[in-house]
């Protein structure tokens, strides 16, 4: 199966065994201070915090590239926009385009930040299974049930989703086997063609999801889920003295990048 | 499908693997076999053996990494290749998970319009499939295909695939999940196809429908080749369905027991009733 964007690679390095809270804490705020400092040494200082944790992580190039390539068209799209209209004195013009060093330097910048930006995220999410960042968001969420807000079914919400996700794209792939062995041509035509094509496969899909949602519910009242109850947890999260030292480096870094 | 001749069936050191994370994962390795025009195989194995993989790289629906699937004789690139692979007929698994049209009738037309034959010739083999599987058309074609029962899904996913008129007919574990009486309704549906002409390859975990339907049989192991060709109820051949977790046939073990020659052993009840009366 190819990866999807940043998804979770299994492993057993340093970073895959942080407890996902530390990570997704120091994600956070090394993004906030990401975007509070604008000088290409701070953003030199958060990349390299961001390399050195990847090469730690011990994802494949390969993986990682699969999983990051979408997201240049991103960075690209960012870049071209903010060329084609920053402000500046031009020192190049066409039709409605002006093109200024202080726009090139201003575009590089931003597109920049957002290569670090997702570089930091893809490390958070490439070595954290998506239940454990969920469990680890429902315990961060916590002071938020004192607002009556929901957060273990949001969480539960969340995980269930995430948790049917691979089995979907299991049944997509097989259902669109079954058509194309029927003839089914998903890859030509104009876009009203190939979004009639795919009825054929959302039909069937939605149909074994809603079947799927039904049974799983009534599964989970066999097994006397009820709403509204502090639940406990087969796989406890638990935070050690590792996930002491990724915060601490988190605002040493935090700090340097600011200073710098 | 009265006209049909079955289409020959050849593969030649067929290897092919699913990418995953860390390596590949070897589905078929280096398999050889053939079935002749209008004979049929049973393609038995332990789940994840690779049978599923099989069918679907003969259907083309994956390209194999190496070797050849050979459909009467011509190699993948070959002329007329793609002519060929739309003469094979490939029922997944649960095929009635696949249903999507708002009628039965539209359902089954789906292949055949995709082979862009004109409106009329489609309706015929709308109707004569539908009439195969037992659904006639006029109680059943304007039915909505998640009206009717698990059975008559089953069958109807099979006419769906039938009115394409296929040469060579794949069928994943048709008899999954099914009633004895679907069951022995969708045997009686398959082996008209096989008088018919049609070839048939059929993965199946139940070795006396195998017995009942298939004239040689192949025996997939970790995606290799344990056994291939003409049944074989010697010594090995018992030994060889034991490793693969099968068992011999209900009829091939009750003639040994009667001490009769068990490769001469009957396909079916009546034709057992016949032999013992």
């Amino acid at each position: 199966m190819r990866p999807a964007i940043a998804q979770y690679y299994p492993g057993e390095s340093v970073i895959h065994r942080l407890d996902a809270r530390a990570k997704f804490v120091a994600v956070t705020a090394l993004t906030i201070a990401l975007f509070v400092r604008d000088s290409f040494a701070g953003l030199a200082v958060f990349a390299a915090a961001g390399v050195v944790a990847y090469v730690l992580s011990g994802v494949p190039a390969a993986w990682f590239w699969r999983a990051f390539r979408p997201l240049l068209w991103l960075v690209g799209l960012t870049f071209l926009a903010q060329v084609l209209f920053a402000p500046g004195e031009p020192f190049f013009s066409f039709w409605i385009f002006h093109f200024s060093w202080a726009g090139l330097e201003f575009a590089a910048f931003l597109s920049l930040r957002l290569l670090v930006l997702v570089l930091i995220g893809s490390v958070l999410t490439l070595t954290t299974p998506p239940l454990a960042l969920t469990d680890g968001l429902a315990w961060l969420g916590r002071p938020l049930r004192r607002l009556h807000v929901p957060t273990d079914e949001l969480a539960l919400m969340v995980t269930i989703a995430l948790r049917f996700i691979p089995t979907l794209l299991v049944e997509l792939d097989q259902i669109m086997r079954a058509q194309r062995a029927r003839g089914a041509d998903f890859g030509s035509g104009g876009p009203l063609k190939r979004a009639r094509a795919l009825v054929p496969v959302l039909t069937p899909l939605f149909v074994l999801s809603f079947r799927r949602a039904d049974e799983l519910a009534l599964a989970m009242e066999a097994r006397c889920y009820r709403p509204g109850v502090v639940r406990t947890r087969l796989h406890p999260l638990e935070a050690g003295a590792a996930d002491a030292v990724l915060l601490v480096l988190t605002v040493a870094v935090i700090v340097a990048g600011l200073l710098v | 499908m009265s006209d049909a001749r079955g289409m020959a069936l050849a593969c030649r050191e067929v290897d092919f693997s699913y990418e995953e994370a860390r390596a590949p994962i070897p589905a078929l390795r280096g398999l050889t076999f053939e079935v002749g025009s209008g004979q049929s195989l049973a393609l038995l194995g332990a789940s994840g053996s690779g049978k599923s993989t099989l069918l679907q790289v003969i259907k083309g629906l994956d390209p194999p990494e190496a070797g050849d699937v050979l459909l009467d004789g011509s190699p993948a690139g070959a002329a007329g290749y793609a002519e060929l692979r739309r003469q094979v007929g490939l029922v997944f698994q649960t095929p009635e998970l696949q249903l999507f049209a708002a009628s039965a009738r539209e359902d089954v037309a789906f292949g055949p319009r995709r082979l862009g034959w004109p409106e009329a010739d489609v309706a015929a083999a709308v109707d004569e499939a539908l009439e195969l599987v037992g659904l006639p058309p006029d109680r059943f074609g304007g039915r909505h295909p998640y009206a009717l029962s698990g059975g008559e899904q089953r069958r109807l996913a099979l006419a769906g695939v039938l009115a394409m008129r296929p040469r060579l007919l794949l069928l994943d574990e048709p008899f999954v999940s099914l009633d004895p009486a679907t069951r022995r309704e969708l045997a009686k549906i398959l082996s008209r196809l096989r008088a018919d002409g049609v070839t048939l390859v059929l993965a199946t975990h139940d070795v006396d429908l195998a017995w009942a339907l298939c004239d040689q049989l192949l025996v997939l192991d970790a995606g290799r080749a344990a056994a291939a060709g003409p049944w074989d109820f010697g010594e090995s051949g018992r030994e060889l369905l034991a490793a693969s977790r099968l068992r011999e046939p209900f009829l091939v073990e009750l003639w040994r027991r009667l001490g009769r020659d068990p490769s001469a052993a009957p396909r079916t009840a009546a034709a057992a009733a016949v032999a013992l009366r």
